[in-house]
């Protein structure tokens, strides 16, 4: 589904760069993974780099999707409109603050990804959802009008309703009450499980990480470096 | 993917919502555009009226096509017809030496005119601006004096007469005419009589002492011998911008001459003054429009990164938010040119009724034509795309990781 081999990325120029390694990641359909480490050790690149948004220094394998595409010879090739289009398919982002745009109410929101590939209009997935996390009487609002925990439940169904294979979530719950992060992470697990998708959560909520049981995959600091390593 | 055209339809909707939702700002924005465009269409609006009035003022006039011939001399057929073949002349026609150009008139209720100038006429006369200028030698078309004086109606015959001495007698020539039309008193003031060329020279060769049948003289010379001439012409530019070639080379052929041409010069130049005065306003207001709308969108654009960045991120190519932001900007001067359109109709009718009914100013009119308004929309999206390129290549720069990072 998801698998990584050799990714070194660099973020700043010459003696400021600041390294971000991941030597293997592997995730199976369904499966979900942990990001975690201290403020500015290079989550959020990681995440850049593997969201396709970054182009990384080096990189010796990457298949995405169950059609197991070769990722590392479009970034070779330096094919930018396929890597788009593979990112707009194949992924669906969780952002920090929603990222919903404030001109679109929220079911407009919700179906602007559907839209945008030319996809139906009607989605069992989106419909479970929208179900499940009782959305339905907030359809019609605007985002403004609704809380933050409202909010990040809307961008979760938003970055889901393409049907993607792989969700990439940037501390979806730093902005929320312990009470409401963790609704958010049950909601995201059963989202996981019910659509088959993978999923790699930035987060450095220990305690919610922990209680869920969550692999995680965390910064181990080094010299100008970060690698990012399996913890147990 | 889509194709083109239902993304295009996509990125319209987001547009409108976008603006819709920000309507405060946006209308700010068309405001701004509308500010210039209301006041710039009324002041064309206003120059076009004064000028294309003052125009029509001088359009509407023949004597202000016709170089007046002050001199006589004797010019022939040859030279009437070389005069007439030129390209700055509409309208020509000889003339008789000025003596000979009055005669009497009696109408059929027995009233008599005396001394009526004849004056001759053929089709096309700019003067009197109808088909019934194309007379025979038995019509006549009667000025309005002239008529009232006869109380002579269209269809009505009235006799000319003229008198000579010959040889110690006096003889009288006379025909029979056939009213063909009056003219409106504004077209000609004086009392006249417009008959055909041919009917002006008899009276001219029977004052002369020959022998005209057609006025029923039996007496004097034989016309045989008599060669076609005139002492003058009566000639007319065949528009407005003509008059100072005609009167140039009349002036070569040592004639001398008086026209309105200081009256159309200086239409010309009131028009030349304004169309400069509104060019420099016009010039100044762009300018400080450009201005103010590149600031608007740059902030606009700054302020809105974070949405666009997540476009970007949804899977928007860059050049998807580029025409985002043309787009918005095109809604923007469309609704600011409506709105512009709308202050200059509001003003336009303030103009004409405050100042239309003043006898000082006239007739006064603001006024453009569809063709101005079109340009003036063009314009505006020209201006806005112009703009919103500036803004575009600030909006294709945004990545779409920057919705990732917190700004």
């Amino acid at each position: 589904m998801l698998d990584i081999k050799g990714l070194l990325v660099a973020r700043g120029e010459g003696a400021q760069a600041h390294r971000v390694r991941l030597n293997e990641l592997h995730l199976e359909q369904g499966e979900i993974r942990a990001i975690t480490g201290e403020s500015g050790c290079g989550k959020s690149t990681l995440l850049e780099a593997i969201g396709l948004l970054l182009a990384p220094q080096q990189l010796n394998h990457y298949r995405l999707g169950r059609e197991a595409v070769d990722v590392r010879q479009l970034l070779a090739e330096n094919q930018q409109p396929a890597l788009a289009a593979l990112r707009s398919r194949q992924l669906g982002f969780v952002l920090q603050n929603g990222g919903l745009l404030p001109f679109l109410k929220v079911r407009d929101n919700i179906q602007l990804p559907r839209r945008l590939l030319g996809l139906s209009s009607r989605s069992r997935a989106v419909e479970k959802a929208v179900e499940v996390l009782r959305l339905e009487p907030l359809l019609d609002k605007y985002p403004q009008s609704l809380s933050i925990g409202e909010r990040q439940r809307v961008a979760c169904v938003r970055a889901i309703a393409h049907e993607p294979q792989l969700l990439l979530a940037d501390e979806p719950t730093a902005a929320l009450d312990p009470h409401n992060a963790q609704r958010l992470f049950e909601l995201l697990l059963s989202l996981v499980n019910e659509l088959g998708l993978s999923a790699l959560v930035v987060s450095h909520d220990w305690a919610l990480i922990d209680q869920f049981g969550l692999p995680r995959l965390g910064a181990v600091n080094g010299e100008g470096e970060t690698r990012f390593e399996p913890l147990v | 993917m889509n194709p083109w055209f239902k993304q295009l339809g996509l990125l319209m909707q987001l547009s409108v919502a976008d603006l819709w939702h920000d309507r405060k700002v946006s209308l700010c924005m068309a405001a701004s555009l509308m500010a210039v465009i209301a006041p710039l269409l009324l002041l064309f609006g206003l120059k076009h009226g004064v000028v294309s009035q003052l125009q029509q003022e001088l359009l509407s006039d023949p004597r202000n096509l016709e170089v007046k011939m002050l001199s006589s001399s004797h010019y022939d057929l040859d030279w009437l017809e070389r005069l007439r073949q030129r390209p700055e002349v509409g309208f020509a026609i000889g003339q008789t030496r000025s003596l000979n150009t009055q005669a009497d008139l009696q109408g059929e209720r027995g009233r008599f005119a005396d001394n009526i100038e004849v004056i001759p006429t053929q089709a096309g006369d700019p003067l009197l601006n109808t088909p019934l200028s194309a007379v025979q030698g038995n019509q006549v078309i009667l000025s309005a004096r002239t008529a009232e004086r006869l109380a002579a109606k269209v269809g009505d015959n009235i006799r000319l007469r003229v008198v000579r001495r010959l040889d110690g007698v006096n003889e009288r020539g006379e025909q029979t005419l056939q009213v063909q039309a009056v003219l409106e008193p504004a077209r000609f003031a004086r009392p006249a009589a417009f008959v055909s060329p041919e009917l002006l020279l008899d009276l001219e060769y029977f004052r002369d002492g020959y022998r005209v049948p057609t006025l029923g003289s039996t007496s004097g010379q034989l016309l045989d011998s008599v060669k076609v001439g005139y002492a003058r012409a009566r000639v007319y530019a065949k528009d407005i911008d003509n008059v100072e070639a005609l009167e140039r080379w009349l002036n070569e052929q040592h004639v001398e001459t008086s026209s309105r041409l200081a009256e159309i010069d200086s239409v010309k130049a009131i028009n030349h003054v304004l169309g400069l005065i509104f060019g420099v306003i016009a010039g100044a207001a762009l300018i400080g429009c450009i201005a103010s709308l590149v600031g608007a969108f740059l902030a606009n654009i700054d302020r809105k990164r974070r949405n666009l960045a997540v476009l970007r991120l949804l899977g928007f190519g860059s050049l998807a938010v580029a025409s985002y932001v043309v787009l918005q900007a095109l809604l923007l001067s469309a609704v600011g040119y409506l709105g512009g359109l709308g202050g200059y109709f509001a003003g336009s009718v303030l103009f004409d009724h405050l100042l239309g009914s003043s006898q000082a100013t006239g007739t006064f009119i603001c006024h453009i034509t569809f063709g101005h308004g079109l340009t003036a929309l063009l314009l505006a999206f020209l201006v806005a795309a112009l703009v919103a390129m500036i803004g575009a290549l600030r909006a294709i720069r945004i990545q779409p990781a920057e919705s990732l990072r917190e700004l």
